[in-house]
């Protein structure tokens, strides 16, 4: 079933035509009860979306459906089961307990309060004896994330949207808050819809990623961007230096070349350990595998290949895995035709 | 500096005597300070917050008149208040001219846009994601406003405690519309400036101490109700 559908939704924060929207989508849709990731530099767009999402702001345009009807900001059935944890998250002047039940008693949902909101804090690595009477200010930035995200666990939401949750917080708080999210989901079948720029995470947990770029969602799946400075080259190609002596090669540019983003799928890039085996008609990139990592939605294995400063990221069964001798570290040839790239 | 040091000693003596004509001075100013602030308090913080958190068409310009209002000079607002109370003047009939209630609607007049405008700063300058973190938790939109209106309650009593120090510390009300009659409208401030006049210091020093008193009560609450 579907959780959200946004229809032809644009959105502008300065309402000035010449100036291009902070988000402009089509059509996309989130299937229920998964968890999606979002990637994308910073400015892309990312919180914009998940502010519509949440029901924050409104769309300057368009409409968003939630499990199929549409759906405001203001209405019950969002207030009681959308939440969000936004990117910078902001402590009411109480302490942690009144904190983490303001959303039970604004649901006037007061039944067992200590139990729960103990609980919640207990999700987030707080300890609820030593955290719930401090004051908001008495809290560390990593503490203070933790205590937002009780807020919200405790809500049970449906649906839990979380904007670079693990941004600024240490090594050991931000596992906390990646084990309480996927406990949302696991225990009470939340759909999660995560911005983070951990994309390993993003890659571990989540059934579907989107990247945005521009204001605009640029496809889903594994694949990788490259962005500009792009030169034309002979043949309707352009280039792109990645490292010194390797140009990534692409088919078919736009017209309008200078902020073109071009995409590869992982499917569309092969993998060899020398370059004597490519094929004819493929472009070739010596990199350096750098991570291997399970992707748990299909069971497939992700290969993050480095070429210069650039990430590729290819996929290969795990049968197919075992038969090749690939481990981090080793350098690798990609290989990819050009005209199996695609632009946005 | 003898005079000044007679003054002080003076002043001690004149208030731990109870001195009937101070303590009437320090009665009136109390009932005048307090009508003008329940009243600028129960009006201007909704107001305030109103022009603070909403959006409506000439909130700018409605800003900008608050604003201007701020700074009116206590003794232009003695005249308009005297012109509208006294005998020929449109409330004449209201008997309101040389009373306590008229100088309290003049001081009413002088605290209110400064209520208005730091509540409408206070609430203008919250966190923007106050009101993300209000609705993501689920606030519809009275929640949303009463929520703002809580966290931003620290600002707000610094604004009112600015509209009492200008209360409390206004001379030209007092004088042009109550008269500085002595038992009946004599305030702490027109008292001082009467009392420096006749070259008697010591009830001008000692009616100063206990409006510093008077603030340092109303600050030391404030700072206790901050602490909570």
């Amino acid at each position: 079933m579907t959780l959200y559908r946004l229809d032809h939704i644009v959105h502008r924060y300065d309402k000035r035509p010449a100036l291009s929207p902070a988000l402009s989508i089509d059509r996309w849709s989130v299937a229920e009860g998964a968890i999606t990731g979002l990637c994308g530099p910073n400015g892309s767009g990312k919180s914009t979306l998940l502010k519509l999402l949440g029901f924050i702001e409104r769309p300057s345009q368009g409409e968003i459906y939630l499990q199929g009807r549409k759906a405001d900001m203001g209405m019950r059935r969002v207030r009681d089961h959308v939440t969000l944890l936004p990117q910078e998250s902001y402590l009411l002047k109480r302490n942690v307990y009144k904190n983490v039940a303001y959303g039970l008693r604004l649901r006037k949902d007061r039944s067992d309060e200590a139990r729960r909101v103990h609980q919640a804090l207990d999700l987030v690595g707080l300890a609820p004896d030593r955290f719930a009477p401090r004051p908001w200010y008495a809290l560390s930035g990593g503490e203070a994330r933790r205590v937002a995200l009780a807020a919200r666990l405790v809500l049970k939401p449906k649906v839990l949207l979380l904007d670079e949750p693990t941004t600024s917080v240490d090594a050991a708080s931000a596992q906390q808050m990646k084990a309480a999210a996927l406990h949302a989901h696991r225990q009470w079948g939340s759909s999660l819809i995560i911005s983070s720029h951990d994309v390993q995470w993003l890659q571990d947990v989540c059934h579907d990623i989107v990247y945005v770029f521009n204001g605009r969602i640029l496809g889903q799946g594994q694949r990788t961007l490259l962005f500009g400075p792009w030169q034309r080259m002979e043949g309707n190609r352009v280039g792109r230096r990645l490292a010194e002596d390797q140009i990534f090669v692409a088919g078919n540019p736009p017209v309008e070349i200078d902020n073109a983003v071009a995409a590869i799928d992982p499917a569309h890039l092969s993998l060899y350990s020398s370059d004597k085996d490519i094929p004819g008609g493929n472009m070739a990139l010596k990199g350096l595998l750098t991570r291997l990592a399970l992707e748990n939605a299909t069971g497939r294995i992700h290969l993050a290949v480095a070429v210069g400063h650039t990430e590729f990221t290819a996929s290969l069964t795990a049968e197919t895995l075992a038969t090749e001798n690939y481990r981090p570290g080793k350098e690798i040839w990609i290989a990819y035709r050009p005209e199996d790239v695609t632009w946005y | 500096m003898d005079f000044i040091l007679e003054g002080l000693r003076q002043a001690f003596l004149l208030l731990f005597s109870g001195n009937a004509e101070t303590y009437s001075a320090v009665a009136a100013t109390l009932a005048v300070s307090s009508y003008a602030m329940a009243v600028s308090l129960a009006v201007g913080i909704p107001s305030g917050f109103a022009l603070g958190h909403l959006r409506f068409a000439g909130r700018r310009q409605v800003r900008l008149v608050v604003d201007t209002l701020m700074s009116l000079p206590t003794v232009f607002i003695g005249l308009i208040v005297y012109a509208f109370v006294s005998r020929q003047g449109p409330l004449g009939h209201m008997g309101l001219l040389f009373t306590l209630e008229g100088i309290a609607i003049g001081l009413t007049i002088l605290a209110l846009p400064v209520v208005i405008s730091l509540s409408a700063s206070a609430v203008e300058s919250t966190d923007a994601n106050l009101r993300t973190t209000l609705l993501s938790l689920g606030a519809g939109k009275p929640q949303l406003m009463l929520g703002t209106l809580w966290e931003t309650r620290h600002a707000i009593l610094a604004g009112a405690l600015a509209a009492y120090g200008r209360v409390m510390t206004e001379v030209g009300i007092a004088m042009i519309v109550g008269g500085n009659i002595k038992w009946h409208t004599r305030t702490i401030t027109t008292a001082i400036a009467l009392e420096t006049n006749k070259g008697q210091f010591a009830m001008g020093i000692a009616l100063g101490l206990v409006l510093l008193l008077i603030a340092f009560v109303v600050n030391g609450s404030v700072s206790f109700l901050r602490k909570r």
